[in-house]
């Protein structure tokens, strides 16, 4: 019979300021509590693939992150590596660790993600090689270039980029451990200062400490597990390399590419999603990926998000923790310890109703990266 | 996210590959790399052609003169050395390629997308930097300026 992967457990510390903790410290912490979800001992683990945050990168140069992190850990794995795809990571991680766990290379792959960004001031403010030249700091400058050609060629409006920002604190209201839980209205919006045009502060997620793991593992130790697992039904990757000189950057994302590709693969189509979890490192991006995904036609995601459609109650709602805009910034992991939360039916009171298929983005670097999960209950 | 580091000029690092589109600059002059092969121009500069990987591509001179393709205005201050506001613009140059630059001497309400602008050279700790400067309006290129929905 052929192995099959599922995710058999999750596990997050709390997102906010700790400037008391190490990335490393949170990231252990996470990690064994996804291994305690799973009702597996430590010494079962057998993979390790880890998602550095923007804050650690390598570390001194030498050592690579799972090294330093796998020494913590007390783990000798068959299989072990870190990715740096960005805000791509997480969904990237855990789709190799599902190739590797299918492989047979592995059982039981711990995938991590993990930072102290919130306390490493600047780490998201970073220069962009000679683009610095020009006053080029920061992912929020080239999402600002996306959010502009957005407005222009469709004309979506400021107003539409505040329903993202809305819904997300909306949805955060009802999540415990989110990062902000106070709701925003159009008014605070519409007054908050400018960080680069078009975007303000609101349009921008959140900076956090705080790691996210998630437990990818064989279908063979199903029975072993303590809670149900959830099914990997599709995955898919794409990278957009060539620079932001290409024809047409700044206008789509990889999700155009590997969207498809992980739905053909999953079997299942967008009409099946029943919650949907998007990368939303700024609002511009929720709303080329409804694009990119085909969840509506190219243009017409300011006019899809409106009226609290995809806030609490709304007819397609995104990101029921409040996401990087509100619950944290979990790299993209905690975006799929949402997925399975609502999958296993225990996301209290922000429990969609009996949700089925959940798709999870990553996105990341210059709009660089982007990866995609199908997860299924 | 206040700005870190040294209150020197973050400047560009000329490697290999830019070295002769900074030291282009030096000399008022902007450049990109062409293809000996297939002709295409690209930047930044590059050990292959990114189109058809012949290698040790040619730099040539281009005219200057672009369009504005989409446009940030920095509010925040980032580094010490670069005050907000300024104007970060992506700029498809004539010639074909695109680069990420400035818009000056004029107001950030003044740049929109689609605006005919012009090469200058600024001198920043005594190194030039090519910025744009809007000429006139109006675009020709339908790809940059016209609604995909017509």
């Amino acid at each position: 019979m052929t192995r099959k992967a599922v995710i058999g457990g999750i596990g997050h510390t709390e997102f906010g300021r700790f400037p008391e903790r190490t990335a490393f410290d949170l990231e252990v912490e996470a990690a064994r509590r996804a291994v305690e979800d799973a009702g597996l001992r430590p010494d079962e683990v057998d993979g390790l693939i880890t998602d550095p945050g923007p804050a650690q990168g390598i570390l001194d140069g030498i050592t690579p992150h799972y090294l330093a992190l796998g020494q913590y850990l007390g783990i000798d794995p068959a299989y072990a590596g870190s990715d740096i795809l960005g805000g791509a990571s997480s969904a990237a991680i855990v789709q190799r660790a599902v190739l590797a766990v299918e492989a047979g290379l592995c059982s039981v792959c711990l995938c991590v993600y993990g930072d102290s960004a919130l306390s490493s001031p600047g780490s998201f403010g970073y220069g962009r090689g000679d683009d610095a030249a020009f006053g080029l700091f920061g992912a929020v400058g080239l999402h600002a270039l996306a959010a502009r050609r957005h407005m222009h060629r469709w004309g979506t409006t400021s107003g539409q980029l505040a329903e993202v920002a809305i819904a997300a604190r909306a949805h955060a209201m009802r999540t415990p451990h989110a990062q902000k839980r106070q709701p925003l209205t159009l008014k605070q919006y519409q007054a908050a200062d400018s960080i680069v045009e078009p975007l303000n502060r609101h349009d921008c997620c959140l900076v956090s400490d705080g790691a996210a793991a998630v437990l990818v593992v064989s279908s063979d130790r199903a029975a072993d597990l303590r809670h149900m697992p959830t099914r990997i039904l599709g995955h898919g990757q794409a990278s957009s390399l060539s620079t932001w000189s290409s024809p047409g950057h700044f206008d789509t994302l990889p999700a155009a590419r590997c969207g498809p590709e992980a739905f053909a693969r999953a079997g299942v189509s967008t009409a099946d999603v029943d919650v949907a979890m998007l990368y939303d490192c700024f609002t511009i991006v929720v709303l080329m990926q409804l694009e990119d995904y085909g969840f509506c036609e190219r243009g017409e995601a300011g006019a899809f998000v409106a009226e609290g459609r995809i806030g609490p109650g709304g007819s397609f709602p995104v990101n029921p923790s409040g996401g990087l805009l509100a619950e944290g910034y979990g790299g993209g992991m905690m975006h799929i310890i949402e997925a399975v939360r609502q999958l296993r039916g225990i996301a209290g009171e922000r429990q969609l109703d009996a949700p089925e298929i959940a798709l999870v983005t990553g996105h990341g670097l210059g709009m660089n990266t982007h990866s995609t999960l199908i997860l299924a209950a | 996210m206040s700005a870190t580091g040294s209150e020197a000029y973050p400047l560009p690092q000329p490697t290999t590959f830019t070295r002769p589109f900074w030291e282009a600059c030096q000399n008022r002059q902007l450049g990109v790399a062409v293809c000996r092969n297939c002709g295409h121009r690209f930047m930044p500069g590059a050990p292959n052609c990114p189109q058809c990987w012949s290698g040790d591509p040619d730099f040539q001179s281009v005219s200057g003169r672009g369009e504005v393709v989409s446009f940030a205005v920095y509010r925040r201050t980032y580094h010490p050395a670069i005050p907000a506001p300024y104007v970060v613009a992506l700029v498809q140059l004539e010639e074909g390629p695109r680069m990420i630059s400035n818009i000056v001497e004029c107001a950030p309400e003044a740049v929109a997308i689609g605006i005919r602008v012009e090469v200058c050279f600024q001198s920043e700790a005594g190194f030039l930097l090519p910025r744009f400067v809007p000429v006139g309006t109006g675009s020709t290129d339908p790809s940059i300026s016209s609604p995909a929905r017509t």
